[in-house]
């Protein structure tokens, strides 16, 4: 009996699984031009009718954050191109394949995988569906002529939201900031688009409060925001009173916790600021719309390239986003100074974490 | 060591127990009277979900709190009238409606509140720090600043104890659980406990479910309970179907948990702790608590007629 329980219970498990994997979105109003053209890809003709289809990572669409801005390209590319979108959720890594495949399988001319852990899943189907165009945010792959990566300097945006901690914290400059000039980080996991921030980060704030502490932490979650709540509120037991969490939904917790303890965080990949206007100082920012939207208008324009493309501070692919209203205009002005000094070269931030 | 002279690791404990020991006691409830409850993680979604979208409609965190119970008694009504009346199979009714609730939750929240999620400035239940004791030094720590819902726990383990192992009533349900042809010869109504069982069960968990997301947070993400619904009926087992044991598991699991973020910042490996709460139920399964044994009659739909 107990056994009969138990592999109905693994049935059920491994069926919640496929239900959930299976979820489909169709985005915005666009779902007429549903006409199959069966191979897709390079050789057809008409470009208005682009299918394209969009796989999130596990933080979903409602992340606030990355999978939420490559969906905004996406719709804007509906609106604006009149292409055809569709968005599939992953709820676990193991469904990155199925999910990749399935657009493939389709026909959809461009299928875009939103973040670097989906590396091997692009490299799989991208062989596997030699005609179909892939893009993967945040990652590179090279030796794949039907696949763009878009790469984003975060570096640099996180090295603009250090800096502003910085002088903030030897400015002592707004209220509720305490003598110990410590700033805390929430990575949501260790790996390079996380790490490119942080990295950033910690060169940005070490330059303008050399003899600050940044603390640093690792979920090894994108998606608990209980836990983002948490590593947060251990973080300002420590003294951190500006926070930077980098973890996509599960840091909405962690900003949640800094607004309750009134304060400060800054915001990541996308303006943030609305979730606390008090509260978020400004946002490091991606620009993972306008990749998404710009490599769907080149490949409706025949102009599809494989490998890498970059983003950074000069085109307006990473940046800061709105800053809070008490921040002085002398650490604004500063900010942008640093900004056209990494612009013109003069500043190099590198991508190496210090522990 | 120097990262237990600061209280935050306790207070960090206590507040991770929280949605781990309220579905446990929840589940204690169901399958002491016989009925095996695995849907605690789908009911504390739906109490979740609800929770924090009539605080946002209303206004109020405590009519959302009082939504959220009533809209995870129904449901857990709804696993009571398949599991009772209809003698389905309890683990797969429980399943479908962990589906379910993951389900309906992500897709209202899609279709209600849109991608942005829940709005920033949905209000939140209250935290509190007890007047007299956070002026004691160290203790007053832990005690500083937390939900209400924290006090709420404390006081329902303790009269779920007294409930359950003092009263009539509470040895009347166990009995249901444990041999119901001999209570039903005795008079009891064996449906009606195992009802009240579940349905209690069932408030439970959508009052922990209901901590995560207008307690801790005023926010409600897709499936934000993070499978604390699975780990809670691992406390319970670990707990040996006891609200103290239960409690005291769940304290254990939020310890691990709160040791993981405390001893990270000291340069230890997130993937090494990330893993310490299922080395711990592991070790504490097989060595520590000896053999867990479950009510009797656990799982068994009882047909009066036969």
């Amino acid at each position: 009996m107990k056994k009969k329980l138990l592999s109905t219970a693994a049935a059920a498990i491994a069926l919640t699984v496929l239900v959930a994997g299976c979820g489909t979105n169709s985005t915005g109003g666009s779902t007429s031009g549903g006409n199959a053209t069966g191979s897709g890809g390079a050789a057809s003709g008409n470009k208005s009718d682009l299918k394209v289809g969009l796989v999130t990572d596990t933080g979903g669409l409602n992340d606030n954050s990355f999978n939420h801005l490559a969906d905004v390209g996406l719709q804007n590319a509906q609106k604006q191109l009149g292409v055809t979108g569709s968005v599939v959720e992953s709820t676990s890594e193991s469904d990155y394949i199925p999910n990749l495949t399935r657009f493939a399988q389709n026909g959809y001319d461009l299928v875009i995988a939103v973040g670097y852990l989906m590396h091997d899943a692009v490299e799989q189907v991208a062989k596997q569906y030699p005609k179909t165009h892939f893009l993967i945010i945040d990652d590179t792959i090279t030796d794949r002529p039907n696949v763009s990566s878009a790469v984003f300097k975060a570096e640099q945006a996180g090295y603009l939201a250090g800096a502003m901690a910085g002088l903030l914290e030897t400015g002592k400059s707004l209220p509720n900031l305490n003598s110990q000039n410590v700033v805390g980080v929430i990575g949501g996991q260790n790996i390079p688009p996380v790490n490119d921030y942080i990295a950033g980060f910690q060169q940005g704030f070490k330059k303008e409060d050399p003899n600050g502490k940044v603390l640093l932490q690792y979920t090894n979650s994108f998606t608990d925001q209980a836990l983002g709540s948490q590593y947060a509120q251990n973080e300002m037991a420590q003294g951190a009173d500006i926070v930077f969490p980098d973890a996509g939904g599960c840091g909405l917790g962690a900003i949640n916790a800094v607004k309750s303890a009134n304060k400060y965080a800054i915001g990541v990949d996308t303006d943030q600021s609305y979730l606390a206007p008090k509260n978020v100082l400004t946002s490091a920012t991606k620009g993972v719309d306008t990749a998404v939207f710009d490599t769907i208008k080149d490949l409706q324009t025949n102009n599809f390239h494989s490998g890498v493309t970059n983003f950074d501070l000069k085109g307006n692919g990473v940046g800061i986003g709105k800053v809070m209203s008490g921040v002085p205009q002398s650490v604004i002005d500063q900010v942008n100074s640093l900004k056209q000094d990494i612009i013109s070269g003069k500043i190099q931030v590198s991508t190496t974490i210090q522990k | 060591m120097s990262i237990f002279a600061d209280a935050q690791i306790w207070n960090s404990t206590l507040s991770m127990a929280v949605p781990l020991a309220l579905p446990a006691i929840g589940g204690t409830f169901s399958e002491r009277t016989g009925v095996v409850n695995v849907a605690m993680e789908g009911i504390m979604l739906m109490g979740a979900f609800f929770g924090v979208a009539f605080s946002y409609w209303t206004g109020s965190a405590w009519i959302g709190l009082l939504m959220a119970l009533i809209i995870g008694g129904l449901t857990s009504a709804a696993f009571a009238w398949g599991a009772i009346r209809v003698s389905a199979d309890q683990v797969v009714l429980g399943m479908a409606i962990n589906i379910f609730a993951a389900g309906l939750t992500a897709f209202l929240l899609d279709t209600v509140f849109g991608f942005s999620g829940t709005p920033p400035t949905t209000p939140k239940l209250p935290n509190v720090s007890l007047p007299g004791i956070d002026k004691i030094p160290y203790v007053g720590q832990i005690f500083t600043n937390q939900s209400i819902l924290v006090y709420v726990m404390i006081a329902i383990v303790i009269l779920s104890h007294w409930f359950l192992f003092h009263t009539r009533l509470g040895l009347r349900m166990r009995s249901v659980g444990e041999n119901p042809l001999a209570a039903d010869t005795v008079g009891i109504n064996v449906w009606r406990l195992r009802y009240a069982g579940v349905i209690i069960g069932g408030l439970l968990s959508a009052l922990g479910g209901a901590y995560l997301s207008i307690g801790v947070l005023n926010s409600f993400s897709v499936n934000m309970t993070n499978g604390r619904g699975y780990i809670a009926l691992a406390a319970m087992i670990f707990g040996k179907w006891t609200p103290l044991g239960s409690f005291g598991a769940a304290l254990l699991f939020g310890f691990s948990t709160a040791l993981g973020i405390v001893l990270q910042g000291n340069g230890v490996s997130s993937n090494l702790l990330q893993m310490i709460p299922y080395a711990l139920t592991i070790i504490a399964l097989t060595g520590l608590v000896g053999r867990s044994i479950p009510p009797a009659a656990d799982g068994l739909p009882y047909d009066p007629k036969r």
